[in-house]
């Protein structure tokens, strides 16, 4: 196997965090800028989720056809955003491109933000995660998706990187 | 001199707009039709007789008792109408009022009501026309900002999230939202569809809200700097902690 982003001692995370929850066409020239940078290996986006149907009450099974549950496009990839982004945490190869970030999130963000260094997403399996996936799964892909989900819903590979 | 009720301690503007709240001397600010009330609510259609669920006090002949001549009933009790509910969420981000100060809004002013205070929603049960007296009294004036606070009745996540791009608070089910500077609500407060648009009125500017609230926020006006608010409730929980609310043992 490869040596994987979570493998790598000198990986970094950094969490940006607006003071705002952003809005798709936002979320999407932000991450368009974030990917022509080097040397971002794996990027996690967070935000209260946006239901397809009314979950519970007396309308129960309504649609709800929320305007901000869309697609939005990362280079040639397509991905359908199920939240309101309201952080985005990046794993970093190193700190370089830690000035080149935040002139993006200045450009690119309507509100305020903040942006700090830290352990955002998990390095290691959890046991369900164990008990779901086995002692072979890809170290690249921990806690990029939760174990009750399927892998397509929750994680995109850039085409970009294919090759790589 | 006749006594005239304080209400809440204070020197600030959010103290004054607490007074405000529960004294009912707030500000008009906008206005919403009977029709439009209706129909955001959900609990019947516009324009159809109010559901009843006894017949009205006058034709029931009720007991002889003493209360009974003592108390006017409602307007909604008189007529007996069912027992339904409103449901406000407030956002923690400077919204005009809070679950709290809706509630003693409702209790102070208004009789026949059951107000339910909890931490990111208040709900307000009384008989149907009295309720919807008192939704609109709270939709149409400052205790209410369109976009900051929302009409929900089921599925109200968003009081303590980040506002939206827009200013909005956050709604899962997208009941109303901002459309060409105003505040449109096209489903009920559970979720369901309406057939046209509801108009609830323009936002307020960060400004405003910040000059109407009820909130005490370390970037507005905090806390502590209300001293005399501070002394007050340092006194309440001091006589409490120490005299279980006996002044007489204090003396």
């Amino acid at each position: 196997m490869e040596t994987s982003a979570s493998d790598t001692k000198k990986s970094i995370q950094i969490e940006i965090f607006p003071k705002r929850m952003i809005k798709p066409d936002t979320v999407e020239g932000l991450l368009n800028k974030l990917c022509s940078l080097e040397g971002i290996q794996r990027a996690f986006i967070q935000g209260p989720r946006l239901p397809t149907k009314v979950p519970f009450g007396p309308a129960v099974g309504t649609p709800v056809h929320h305007p901000v549950r869309t697609n939005v496009h990362f280079g040639k990839t397509e991905m359908g955003l199920e939240v309101l982004v309201g952080r985005i945490t990046l794993e970093l190869a190193g700190k370089e491109v830690m000035e080149e970030i935040n002139a993006i999130c200045e450009d690119t963000l309507p509100c305020g933000f903040d942006i700090r260094e830290g352990r955002f997403i998990q390095t290691r399996q959890t046991v369900s995660d164990y008990a779901k996936r086995g002692p072979t799964a890809d170290p690249a892909l921990y806690g990029l998706y939760d174990p009750k989900s399927k892998i397509e819903s929750q994680v995109n590979l850039l085409r970009t990187n294919e090759k790589e | 001199m006749a006594y005239e009720a304080q209400f809440y301690p204070g020197a600030t503007s959010v103290a004054e707009n607490r007074r405000k709240h529960m004294s009912g001397k707030v500000e008009k600010l906008r206005e919403i039709s009977d029709d439009d009330l209706t129909i955001i609510l959900g609990h019947r259609v516009p324009g159809t007789d109010y559901p009843s669920t006894h017949p009205p006090l006058a034709e029931m002949g009720e007991p002889e008792c003493s209360i009974r001549e003592l108390v006017e009933p409602t307007d909604g009790a008189k007529a007996g109408d069912r027992v339904r509910y409103v449901q406000f969420v407030d956002s923690m981000y400077n919204a005009p009022s809070t679950p709290y100060f809706r509630s003693y809004n409702t209790a102070i002013n208004f009789r026949g009501v059951d107000p339910g205070t909890l931490s990111g929603r208040q709900v307000v049960e009384a008989r149907e026309r009295d309720m919807e007296e008192i939704a609109k009294f709270q939709l149409e004036t400052e205790m209410t900002c369109p976009a900051l606070s929302g009409l929900r009745g089921a599925t109200v996540h968003g009081h303590s999230l980040r506002l939206q791009e827009d200013g909005v608070m956050f709604d899962m089910l997208d009941r109303r939202r901002l459309e060409n500077g105003t505040i449109i609500m096209d489903k009920d407060q559970v979720g369901r569809p309406i057939d046209n648009k509801v108009d609830l009125g323009k936002p307020m500017s960060d400004e405003e809200a910040a000059k109407r609230t009820t909130i005490y926020r370390v970037d507005n006006v905090p806390y502590r700097e209300d001293k005399e608010v501070l002394e007050w409730v340092h006194r309440v929980f001091e006589q409490r902690t120490m005299y279980g609310y006996k002044p007489a043992v204090q003396e």
